[in-house]
């Protein structure tokens, strides 16, 4: 079923998008991480124009979080004194990526940019991805205890300004969440995920909350910013397609709720595995297609 | 098919019942299958038809060529340089008018019949149309970023040449079958039918046709271009909806 997207300006198979994103989706759900990483690079590979990838891609993620921030509230898994200072933080790094998106765009290096974005951190993620649970496996393996992570205070409790957080049980400076905030929006507004990747990990070691609380606190302030990141974007570079917005959440959100569902009874480890490879994979295409001869020296811009 | 050959018969028949004075003036008669084409929902680009008559004069040899061109536009054009090792694109240049479309058909490869400042004249070469705009960088050949632009658009199915696809019959009739596909852009497009004879220009015919969005895809851009600010918030207003949707869609019981 071919579908034509009124603002990238061109036909696609509808049912291949929904089918990419809804596997996607799914994947992420079972593994429980944001498909964004995977799913932006997808369509740039199918050839819709980066821009609209990512701009596009950050109305997808508003809804997926949307609907997994619901069941975490439900459940008490959401310290919004968190959340919100992560959103305020987000707010800042979100206009400045998006400023700095459109910069780009009139410069004709947006591709450059979204590239070196994504070889960085799919790179740096995928190679954790693997090392993690290739560490996990041996673990059982060995069937010795799960390691155990010691709780001492790191440097988030020894900076000025603290505040207590009584959902996380923490007395800390409010700058570090600042910081993941700003970073999370600036990657949300260039690369088109919702930037979980890097806050969980942060939240969980920099912060060190209770993990019970950081997914649905990362998830609320990702709704923050990736509908921020909606809203500049349209605002300012016209590049988010309504159509291909309403293929993504079809397939992403449907995928994800059910790939959640499904992956309560299957092991993590290796998916997580599976999905450290696919990760890794994308990195070394997009690496190798900024340094590999070209065999066309020239390109079309506006 | 069958279409075109009845709109065909019908044309040849209603010019030879036209009065015999414009017989004489006009050595060619042309139409277009597709006037408007609608740009909707299920839009894969547009199929049509330039088709008509000529009058064959003493034994001449005849020769037609139909050009289909998109509104002229704006292009960049850059070279990538490495640069650290990587590949990034450098040294822009700009071109003015360039065709956004461009498809040509002809009865033979128009290179064999016409010269070379004939096809400039006549705008018979997208590439000569483009105009540069500005200086190019130093130590760049003009000539070698016009190439480009042309491969690159044809790489895009944009620019198209077809020079044996125009058939011309015993009695006269010729068609030619265009496809311009869905990211050629909206907007006027200019049909214009040459005859030639012994490679000597004879007679135009010009004609247009107009690419246009209508019902949803229209509204949507629209919206996004006119009112970006309320599009961005229904944006995210859908996106929560749905997400809620399915939050209690897949709720566990």
């Amino acid at each position: 079923m071919s579908l034509y997207l009124p603002i990238a300006e061109m036909s696609v198979n509808a049912l291949l998008i929904i089918m990419i994103s809804g596997g996607i989706g799914f994947l992420s759900g079972m593994v429980g991480v944001g498909g964004g990483f995977i799913l932006t690079p997808a369509l740039i590979f199918m050839g819709i124009p980066p821009s609209v990838a990512v701009a596009t891609q950050a109305s997808q993620i508003t809804a997926s979080s949307f609907s997994g921030v619901i069941a975490h509230a439900r459940r008490r898994g959401l310290d919004l004194r968190m959340g919100m200072l992560l959103s305020m933080g987000g707010v800042v790094g979100s206009t400045f990526g998006v400023w700095i998106f459109a910069v780009m765009k009139a410069l004709g290096q947006l591709d450059l940019l979204i590239t070196i974005f994504y070889v960085f951190f799919l790179g740096v993620i995928g190679a954790l991805m693997l090392w993690e649970s290739v560490a996990a496996l041996r673990r059982r393996a060995k069937g010795g205890p799960p390691a155990r992570r010691r709780r001492k205070r790191g440097w988030a409790h020894r900076l000025p300004l603290r505040m207590r957080f009584p959902q996380s049980g923490l007395y800390i400076s409010v700058i570090p969440p600042l910081g993941i905030g700003l970073l999370t929006g600036v990657l949300a507004a260039i690369m088109g995920v919702g930037g979980g990747f890097i806050a969980v990990p942060a939240m969980i070691y920099l912060l060190r909350m209770p993990t019970s609380v950081v997914v649905g606190t990362a998830l609320f302030s990702i709704i923050i910013i990736t509908a921020l990141v909606t809203v500049l974007q349209s605002a300012q570079t016209q590049t988010v397609d309504l159509v291909l917005a309403v293929l993504l959440i079809l397939g992403g959100v449907v995928g994800a709720q059910l790939g959640a569902r499904f992956g309560a009874r299957l092991k993590a480890e290796e998916l997580r595995i599976i999905l450290g490879v696919i990760v890794f994979a994308t990195a070394l295409r997009l690496l190798w297609d900024l340094v590999a001869q070209p065999s066309e020296l020239y390109v079309l811009g506006r | 098919m069958t279409m075109v050959r009845a709109l065909l018969l019908v044309f040849a028949l209603s010019l030879m019942a036209a009065p015999a004075h414009a017989q004489r003036r006009d050595d060619l008669a042309t139409g277009i299958t597709e006037e408007e084409v609608a740009v909707t929902s299920d839009y894969q680009g547009a199929r049509l038809t330039v088709f008509g008559v000529h009058w064959q004069r003493g034994r001449a040899k005849s020769d037609v060529v139909v050009l289909l061109r998109g509104p002229g536009e704006r292009e960049l054009v850059r070279r990538k340089r490495r640069i650290l090792g990587l590949w990034i694109n450098a040294d822009p240049v700009r071109f003015s008018e360039a065709p956004s479309f461009y498809a040509l058909a002809s009865t033979r490869p128009i290179g064999t019949f016409l010269s070379a400042s004939t096809i400039a004249n006549l705008g018979l070469d997208p590439g000569a149309l483009a105009r540069l705009e500005g200086s190019t960088p130093a130590d760049s050949d003009p000539a070698a970023y016009r190439r480009a632009l042309v491969r690159l658009k044809k790489a895009n199915g944009l620019y198209r040449e077809s020079p044996t696809g125009l058939r011309l019959e015993d009695d006269g009739a010729f068609k030619a079958p265009f496809i311009i596909p869905a990211n050629a852009p909206v907007g006027a497009y200019t049909v214009d039918v040459f005859l030639f004879r012994n490679g000597r220009l004879v007679q135009r015919k010009p004609g247009e046709i107009v690419i246009s969005r209508i019902g949803i895809e229209k509204t949507i851009h629209t919206a996004a271009h006119t009112w970006p600010l309320l599009y961005g918030f229904s944006m995210v207003l859908f996106a929560l909806a749905a997400g809620y949707a399915a939050a209690f869609a897949f709720r566990r019981r």
